[in-house]
């Protein structure tokens, strides 16, 4: 009878994974020092954040491939970006000096 | 890879299509593609700053998140993956002709919109009675900057969202047609997509 009335599909349990995902954020947010590792952690839940909301919410899952394309790559720049800029901070600093 | 008549469930509601509406498809519209694109650039060129200040002032953006409020960013989060989800529910109801019901997540979702546009101006005057201002320091100015544009993206994509619920009530989208609320769903969808980016840069990253 539950099994009848109560199903998830996947937007139902893309939501939740996504809320899990952000808890698990604020929960590091909240109590971890700050490392590399971190940093790597936080980033891959950014990319596969984006990607979740992406291919569910957004159905790029099946959609025009140039579109996919440059979405998915913003997903996977970015994240990258975040931990390179903190691992290269000291280069980066000194490219940008005017 | 092939999809097959079998392996797809539309939008995820459960329904077995023979494709997917979006299969090799730009969904919603060009024009919104351009708009979305234009203002994903816009945000990158915002994080790239936030790069380079961190760079530049690492001790302001390390201590910075510290004096935040995490739970009210936590919340924000809550409130737009939420609203996110609302609308891809409204999208799927559309599809399978049920507009009542299509309102119904709509109206969740411009709730929790207008959830997230309370909890960050209570944030903002929780910020100015911790002495947070724009001009604080480095990583304040990136903050204020990001966040309230962001919050302007949101209040007009929750106006876009009161458009749709005013064409579903009209009619005008319909099981058949519904193209415009593709588009606008898209359009909601990115706006929580720059959300996923902002909230660790700001809140979580040290």
């Amino acid at each position: 009878m539950l099994k009848n009335n109560f199903t998830l599909n996947t937007l139902d349990i893309s939501w939740v994974l996504l809320m899990i995902i952000t808890s698990a954020n604020a929960f590091v947010a909240e109590t971890a020092e700050p490392s590399l590792a971190i940093t790597a952690i936080i980033c891959c839940s950014i990319a596969y954040k984006g990607r979740r909301i992406m291919d569910y919410f957004m159905e790029l899952n099946h959609a025009n491939e140039t579109i996919q394309f440059f979405m998915r790559s913003y997903f996977h720049v970015l994240p990258a970006l975040i931990f390179l800029s903190d691992l290269f901070s000291e280069e980066l600093a000194s490219l940008t000096t005017i | 890879m092939s999809i097959t008549a079998t392996d797809f469930h539309l939008n995820g509601s459960g329904i077995v299509t023979k494709e997917p509406e979006t299969l090799n498809k730009i969904p919603g519209n060009r024009a919104v593609w351009v708009g979305i694109f234009a203002e994903m650039t816009e945000f990158a060129l915002f994080f790239l700053v936030y790069f380079i200040a961190k760079a530049h002032y690492p001790e302001q953006f390390n201590q910075g998140p510290l004096k935040l409020n995490t739970l009210a960013g936590t919340f924000n989060t809550f409130a737009l993956i939420s609203s996110s989800y609302f609308v891809a529910k409204a999208l799927a109801a559309v599809r399978l002709n049920d507009p009542k019901k299509s309102i119904t997540w709509l109206w969740r979702a411009v709730f929790c919109g207008c959830v997230y546009l309370v909890i960050k101006i209570w944030e903002y005057h929780w910020n100015v009675d911790q002495g947070i201002t724009t001009n604080t320091n480095n990583f304040y100015t990136v903050y204020y900057y990001l966040t309230f544009n962001h919050l302007l993206h949101v209040t007009w994509a929750s106006g876009s969202l009161l458009w749709a619920i005013r064409q579903l009530k009209a009619g005008n989208y319909t099981q058949n047609n519904h193209l415009g609320f593709t588009a606008i769903a898209c359009y909601w969808h990115m706006v929580d997509l720059a959300w996923v980016i902002i909230f660790p840069l700001l809140y979580v990253l040290r």
